[in-house]
């Protein structure tokens, strides 16, 4: 810490203007002159973290939450624990100017120490719906410099979500929506379905698939229910499971009910990252999808890949 | 198990042992500040004029960030030993805890209370939000706390075995309510729920601070005052009785006093277990269970041990944190352990 | 000076102590003999304002008992229960220093007054140990002290209650125990013991209080208490009564 003692929060307001000032001599006639653009940001939340290395800010990143896993590179990053339970001092040590992060960011006094220290704070909707994420790409651009690229990339992301829309409706006319549970957790105990309200239930949806549960949130499914509900197809977040084929075999031994169920008697057993579940729509969800569709609808032929956005 | 050390010896190790934990406490974190600055933002602190009227980051950092925290680890710790003699000396087993009075479990009610139902309902005041947690946590504590005291009596006298067994009963059924709203918690809320049971002094302030200094100041003031009713106690109700001491004014006074001692401790930082347990019991094997000794150094050693705790749990991931609880938990258990296995 | 007027205890619904009147006096101890639920710890905690009498009262220098503030009374009237359970590890000192509690006489004092009392129950030589280290007898002897130095050094006006206080000691302890307990009583203070053992009660007590399903069946001296007839309906016992033949007190010998 070699600028411990230049006074922060009055610092920035005496630099600021000048940098700017020399950034508009210097670069375009564009340049905002009101506000120097961020440099060391912290990011809380896994979906946001990803945004922002698509939106090529990966080296403005100078610490990163628990829950940023994608790309792989940010595990190298210093982690500021989970997102709920920040540390001011920890945070502050690496001298952000901007933390983002998801509502869900806390907990709220020491939040208001970083505002204190002045760190700029920037909250965005961790919710699973387009509008948002239109809204979340706006802002991650206009900090980062980027507009033109956040807009690129939303479109991107919108006109792959319309072909997969497209796709599925094609797919339809030959093959009904197949009825859909996603397990959270290890089945060896008693596993947790997610619910209707849940990102999951959004992913099957738009994926084709009719979620089968109704309860609200991840809950506890016994075997009789499992049976009851009888699934064309049973998604797994965890990809070990079906990996190998001991595995699989190990896992249907285990759980009858399972075994017995429609899905498994089809072999349609699918493992789907759990990441994509949480902090909103990240870049990889189309993916996601795209990957999902094809496990429900096996017989038409996949929606062919398309390179990620702006990366 | 004859005593080691001569309770002059042994304040003067203490002494020494809080001033370092006050000084890692305020001088080490995650940021790195240089000794200069952090003496003069602590000297600033004390209401010196030093010169230069702006807010640096050391000041800031010392000021808003270190010394709420060590002040909260300091009355917790002080709070939660001292707490622990109390209840020690009622039980007159050196293996009791605060928790068996149901405060523990009472306050993890509450706690659960606030944040699955302040989830769920919402439209809790603005004014309130914030402190809801703690509120809850604290007459949570309260309430059982009164609860078993109440199943305790009986014709006018408080049996203490009677509490112990309504202690237990009623501690299941806290955990039995808990795990309801465990239940019926979303997974965000899960994750708070599971966090505030391990305990944290992270996001200290002024602001949410004095309820519990005051608490503390109280406890520590009242407590010692009953050393010798408590040196009494630990012969037995009658022998108490016969030495003169109002026995039955005592134990209610020890199961008040702990039920608002460590209602708010954990009303302010969450369940930090072991250090009302282990405290007491390292500085009896240390100078003996005389209480005009015992309860003084078991305030020392509770707030030193738990600052240094918390210097651990800031410093070990940084610049993530761990909670404090595992901490205290990591360290007083296995020491536990070893107790037991040599008194045996 | 403890007295007891008409004095019944209820328990439970039942009566375990019925119309007992007794005056303990200054310099004389006064053994209680009864079978087991006889009532004699009864009576004790009745003396000692453990129990509140249903009938009857008990009165300190002619005041009930129950109007005296606890450091007031505890400075003029101990107590040994049948068995302390004390699990901390005090030093033998500090235990018999709690004795002090009540009184405000300064460290050096109590520390006199705590030696004086070991040495008085035998146990000058347990000075420094830890309790917990200590024989069941051992602790008996540190507890008997512990309530000698409450009452230090035992004058006129003051009472001290036992329960059994030679249960768990060897013959020798159990005669110099009750010969201390003679000594103490000897200094002006009254006091009350509950005995098993009849012959240590001929050989050491003043007077004798018999209890049985708690009532009082015989009060008077050693020889007028300890017959064959008395004993008999009490215990159940045939006893020859002979003399002692160097003290000359009553020697109860079972057939």
């Amino acid at each position: 810490m070699g600028v411990t003692n230049v006074s922060v929060s009055i610092g920035r307001r005496r630099l600021g203007p000048a940098l700017a000032l020399l950034a508009a001599l210097a670069w375009l006639p564009g340049a905002r002159a009101d506000d120097a653009l961020p440099q060391r940001w912290v990011s809380a939340g896994g979906s946001i973290s990803e945004w922002v290395v698509a939106l090529g800010g990966e080296d403005r990143l100078v610490g990163v939450d628990t829950t940023s896993l994608h790309p792989a590179s940010l595990q190298e990053l210093p982690s500021i624990g989970y997102q709920r339970q920040l540390a001011a001092e920890g945070i502050l040590a690496l001298r952000p100017d901007l933390l983002l992060g998801s509502e869900e960011m806390g907990p709220p006094p020491v939040l208001e120490q970083l505002r204190a220290a002045g760190v700029r704070l920037e909250t965005l909707s961790a919710q699973a719906d387009l509008a948002t994420l239109e809204d979340n790409l706006t802002r991650l651009g206009a900090l980062l410099g980027e507009p033109q690229r956040a807009r690129q990339a939303l479109a991107a992301f919108r006109s792959r979500l319309e072909a997969q829309e497209a796709w599925i409706a094609q797919a339809q006319r030959s093959q009904e929506a197949p009825g859909v549970l996603l397990l959270l957790g290890h089945p060896g105990g008693s596993a947790m379905a997610a619910g209707p309200d849940t990102a999951a239930a959004w992913l099957i949806e738009r994926a084709g698939g009719r979620n089968l549960t109704t309860h609200s949130g991840y809950k506890a499914l016994s075997s009789e229910a499992l049976l009851a509900l009888d699934p064309d197809v049973v998604i797994f977040t965890d990809r070990r499971l079906l990996e190998a084929d001991e595995a699989r075999q190990a896992l249907l031994r285990q759980n009858p009910a399972l075994a017995s169920t429609r899905a498994a008697r089809e072999g349609r057993l699918v493992a789907l990252d759990p990441t994509l579940l949480v902090g909103g729509l990240g870049p990889r969800v189309p993916e996601g999808l795209a990957a999902l569709s094809a496990a429900f609808y096996p017989a038409s032929s996949p929606l062919p890949a398309e390179t990620t956005p702006a990366r | 198990m004859t005593p080691a050390l001569r309770p002059r010896s042994l304040f003067i190790a203490l002494g020494l042992l809080l001033a370092l934990a006050l000084w890692g406490s305020l001088a080490l974190g995650p940021v790195s500040l240089p000794l200069g600055e952090t003496l003069q933002a602590a000297l600033r602190l004390l209401g010196l004029p030093l010169g230069g009227s702006e807010l640096n980051q050391a000041q800031l950092i010392v000021g808003q960030i270190r010394m709420p925290r060590t002040l909260l680890g300091l009355a917790v710790g002080a709070v939660l030993a001292l707490c622990g003699v109390a209840m020690q000396g009622l039980f007159r087993n050196p293996l009791a805890d605060p928790g068996l009075i149901g405060v523990s479990s009472g306050a993890a009610l509450g706690a659960a209370i606030a944040i699955v139902g302040g989830a769920a309902f919402g439209g809790i005041p603005e004014a309130i939000a914030p402190y809801l947690l703690s509120l809850c946590a604290f007459v949570g504590g309260l309430a059982v706390t009164a609860l078993v005291y109440r199943l305790g009596r009986r014709d006018g006298l408080t049996s203490v075995v009677t509490m112990l067994l309504a202690g237990i009963a009623l501690n299941a059924l806290a955990f039995a309510c808990i795990g309801l709203f465990t239940y019926l918690a979303d997974d965000a809320t899960l994750r708070t729920l599971t966090f505030w049971n391990l305990g944290s002094l992270n996001g200290a302030s002024y602001a949410r601070l004095w309820p519990l200094l005051l608490v503390a100041f109280a406890v520590a003031l009242w407590l010692p005052r009953r050393a010798r009713a408590l040196n009494a106690l630990l012969l037995g109700e009658s022998e108490a009785r016969h030495l003169g001491f109002e026995v039955e004014r005592l134990k209610r006074e020890l199961v008040f006093c702990t039920a608002l001692g460590v209602g708010a401790a954990v009303a302010a930082a969450g369940m930090i277990g072991f250090i009302g347990l282990v405290v007491p019991h390292l500085v009896r094997l240390l100078v003996g269970p005389d209480h005009r000794v015992l309860l003084p150094a078991s305030m020392l050693a509770g707030a030193s041990l738990l600052l240094l705790a918390d210097l651990a749990a800031r410093l070990v991931l940084a610049p993530a944190e761990l909670p404090i609880g595992i901490v205290t938990a990591l360290i007083g258990a296995p020491f536990f352990l070893y107790l037991l296995i040599r008194g045996r | 000076m403890l007295q007891a007027e008409a004095l019944s205890i209820h328990r439970g619904g039942r009566t375990v102590l019925e119309g007992v009147d007794l005056a303990l006096q200054p310099g004389r101890v006064l053994g209680v003999l009864g079978p087991n639920g006889a009532g004699k710890s009864t009576l004790l905690g009745a003396l000692s304002g453990e129990l509140a009498p249903a009938h009857g009262h008990v009165r300190l220098h002619g005041r009930p008992l129950e109007q005296w503030s606890g450091s007031e009374r505890a400075r003029c009237l101990a107590v040994l229960p049948q068995s302390s359970t004390l699990s901390f590890g005090f030093r033998v000192e500090e235990v018999v220093g709690m004795g002090r509690l009540p009184h405000a006489t300064g460290l050096v004092c109590d520390r006199e007054i705590v030696e004086a009392a070991l040495r008085a129950a035998d146990a000058a030589h347990l000075f420094g140990r830890s309790y917990l280290a200590l024989s069941g007898g051992e602790r008996q002897r540190v507890h008997l002290a512990r309530v000698l130095a409450q009452l230090w050094p035992g004058a006129q006006g003051q009472t001290l209650l036992l329960d059994e206080p030679t249960s768990m000691l060897d013959p020798l302890h159990q005669h110099s125990i009750l010969q201390a307990t003679r000594a103490f009583a000897a200094q002006g203070a009254a006091v009350l013991v509950i005995l098993h053992d009849l012959n240590l009660a001929a050989r050491y007590c003043d007077r004798l209080l018999l209890l049985q399903d708690g009532r009082p069946q015989a009060l008077g001296s050693p020889d007028e208490v300890l017959r064959p007839e008395p004993l008999k309906q009490v215990f159940g016992l045939d006893v020859l009564i002979q003399r002692h033949p160097e003290q000359g007190h009553p020697l109860i010998v079972v057939r």
